[in-house]
């Protein structure tokens, strides 16, 4: 029956640097996978370069990133050069966590396609990976 | 398998059709359960809390177990300190912002560590230059020490340093050595320290933060201060982090009290008195939304010290089963949603913490789930203890919640759901065990998971995010906080040039010394104080002790020590 012909939406949830604010991001991954989906959380302590990595060796449809200290800014363009230079832009990037609204027109110019603030409703991220989500 | 998150019970109301206009008029609430879930009835009475245990389980203010407050006149005696949370960019960026919320009636001071301090790691350290002062204040050196006290009298202000991983054995260190160097007796000076590493492995500092060197060097904090700084607070347990994990009012009780006792229970091991040291122990109690849950929660725990010190101790002395402690209201109950709505719930929090008769307030400022706060919204924040202290009448009549059968009764009634947790971590073996198998770990992560379910299914509601919304806006009302770049690069230059120019003979028998007292398991308090005025940094203080200790030198493992 779970073999349908379409397979598991897979997504990598990550935190970057050194932030540790990690509930919110453990909450989306065990709700992504209640809702479906195949999940991978890297953990913190993550770098630009291992998390594109990370995403290629598990051939991954999304890469989430949670960001609660102001460092979205910093880190955003490195995740995306890497990305880019992978030729990943098949893959979904979204980010979580707290930001100003003033942010978030900034961090879509620099390529990630949705920006979840803290109080989003889990299934708003759940029917946006399901509709967005490019291949 | 398939989609298993349920469908939200309420549908997302929309403001301003007539539809919900009537329907608002006839509307009850919909849950008759408290924060923590708790099934409340409709009107307490007598019946549901006997007055004849007055004496014993509640008492006046001031008066053993300590319910009702630590002081029988409370804030007649004193108002609590209004002491708002700073830490923003460099050390002198940090120091100006201490300086406009003094000018504005702040009472007391504080500044936190940035992600870089807690973690111990210098300013020019690769993992840090990205992130240095972007959630607080990194102090390399005592360089940095100086700008941050530069022209604050020590011995009159009262400072409260949040530095809580193994680095505020680094923190303690260098203020006592910027003190020592400005001419201070240590007796004279007065603050705390946070200081309760243990906890701090819960807040991303796993790496900074091993459990055997968190209780070593938490209780050589405790410790040096004991017999050194005897006015000095030194350590506030924070069970405000733990409940900002999403647990429940009685297991952030029980879970601060578990951390607690392994502190208590290492100075008793170390030889010391419980007399000597409880006086000074303090703790750091979230103040989330459910107001009168928070008072009952607070009261309890004033109760469960008192009669845990005295009975489980031994203590004698009333003042070392006295609860103190500071609010930080519950940063995880404000949303970026609506977020000047923000204002009034941190109101009914900071309202909580003064009914419940806190020592010490930090409100949070109405951008706390977006940005750092800005000056206007620091102000802001400080304005709202202010109006509670100065315009409310709150301060008049100590505990005036108790006696209400309510709220006695939830008292009662946290107080037991506080000692079936406690018994809980008994028996998977005590706290040290319950962190080591990873089952608080596990705890976390369950409750943090109900609490997201809890506002997907509407069970519990948040106005902006699951009921009344409204679109996003578009701006911040107050600004935004930016952190200077050009202030972060500052500090990594200053840091570079430290290591060029300090005498290196001499700091390298200051770190030697330090080395030896950690390898002989020695209080190392004071070797990092005389480091630390040979210009050794935080990372090299630190690690120096992380190595003695069978660690890797560098808790991100990426830098080698110099001295070896």
């Amino acid at each position: 029956m779970a073999e349908t012909k379409k397979k598991k939406i897979k997504v990598l949830v990550t935190k970057v640097g050194l932030d540790g604010h990690d509930r919110g991001v453990k909450v989306v991954a065990s709700l992504l996978k209640e809702a479906g989906m195949e999940v991978l959380y890297l953990g913190m302590y993550q770098t630009p370069g291992g998390i594109v990595k990370a995403a290629i060796d598990e051939d991954v449809d999304v890469i989430g990133v949670s960001y609660l200290s102001g460092e979205h800014l910093v880190f955003t363009p490195k995740i995306v050069a890497e990305m880019k230079k992978n030729h990943l832009d098949d893959v979904l990037l979204v980010a979580g966590g707290t930001f100003p609204v003033e942010d978030i027109p900034p961090l879509e110019e620099m390529g990630i396609d949705r920006v979840f603030r803290a109080g989003s409703l889990t299934n708003t991220i759940v029917q946006y990976i399901q509709q967005n989500v490019k291949r | 398998m398939g989609n298993v998150i349920r469908e939200e019970k309420k549908e997302v109301q929309i403001e301003g059709t007539w539809d919900d206009y009537i329907k608002s008029y006839y509307e009850k609430p919909s849950s008759s359960k408290s924060w923590s879930g708790f099934d409340l009835k409709e009107i307490y009475t007598p019946e549901d809390r006997p007055h004849e245990k007055y004496q014993k389980e509640i008492a006046d203010s001031g008066t053993y177990p300590f319910t009702r407050g630590i002081h029988a006149n409370m804030f007649r005696g004193r108002l609590w300190t209004r002491r708002e949370v700073v830490g923003i960019g460099s050390p002198a960026d940090t120091h100006e912002r201490l300086k406009y919320l003094s000018e504005h009636g702040g009472s007391g001071l504080n500044t936190i560590a940035d992600v870089t301090y807690e973690m111990g790691l210098d300013a020019d350290h690769p993992w840090s230059v990205d992130e240095v002062g972007l959630t607080g204040v990194n102090i390399t050196s005592i360089k940095d020490m100086e700008t941050l006290t530069k022209d604050i009298p020590l011995d009159k202000v009262s400072w409260s340093l949040i530095t809580a991983s193994t680095a505020a054995a680094v923190t303690m260190a260098q203020y006592v050595a910027v003190a020592e160097n400005r001419g201070y007796d240590l007796p004279v000076l007065k603050g705390s320290i946070q200081n309760d590493p243990i906890h701090f492995r819960y807040c991303g500092f796993r790496p900074a933060c091993p459990l055997d060197l968190s209780i070593k060097l938490g209780a050589d904090v405790m410790e040096f201060c004991t017999k050194e700084l005897p006015k000095w607070y030194y350590t506030t347990v924070n069970m405000y982090d733990l409940r900002e994990q999403g647990i429940t009012a009685p297991q952030e009780v029980a879970f601060g009290f578990g951390i607690a006792m392994c502190y208590v229970d290492e100075l008793i091991r170390r030889g010391l008195d419980i007399d000597e040291f409880a006086p000074r122990f303090t703790f750091y109690v979230s103040c989330h939304i459910d107001l009168f849950e928070e008072v009952a929660k607070i009261r309890a725990a004033r109760r469960m010290w008192a009669k845990l010190i005295k009975e489980k101790y031994g203590a004698k002395n009333p003042r070392s089963m006295q609860f103190r402690f500071a609010v930080h209201t519950a940063g995880c109950s404000l949303v970026p949603q609506q977020p000047l709505n923000n204002i009034v719930r941190t109101s009914y929090e900071a309202l909580a913490a003064v009914l419940s008769g806190v020592q010490s307030l930090h409100c949070c400022s109405y951008d706390e789930p977006m940005c750092l706060p800005t000056e206007k919204a620091h102000l802001q924040a400080l304005r709202t203890q202010q109006i509670l202290a100065y315009e409310t009448g709150v301060t008049n009549v100590a505990d005036p919640l108790g006696g209400s059968y309510y709220v006695e009764s939830l008292t009662d009634r946290i107080e037991e759901e506080t000692l079936k947790v406690m018994k809980q971590v008994d028996e998977v073996g005590g706290m040290e065990e319950a962190i080591r198998t990873e089952w608080l770990d596990r705890k976390f992560e369950s409750e943090a998971l109900k609490r997201q379910k809890e506002l997907d299914n509407g069970e519990k509601l948040v106005v902006g995010v699951n009921t009344f919304t409204t679109e996003q806006e578009k701006t911040t009302p107050l600004g935004v906080q930016r952190v200077s770049g050009h202030s972060a690069t500052q500090q990594i230059e200053e840091v570079k040039k430290l290591r060029r120019t300090r005498d290196t003979d001499k700091l390298k028998e200051a770190i030697s010394r330090l080395r030896d007292a950690a390898g002989e398991k020695k209080n190392v308090i004071l070797p990092m104080v005389e480091a630390s005025k040979a210009f050794g940094t935080t990372g090299e203080l630190l690690g120096t002790v992380r190595e003695a200790f069978g660690y890797p030198y560098d808790p991100m493992e990426t830098v080698e020590s110099p001295f070896n």
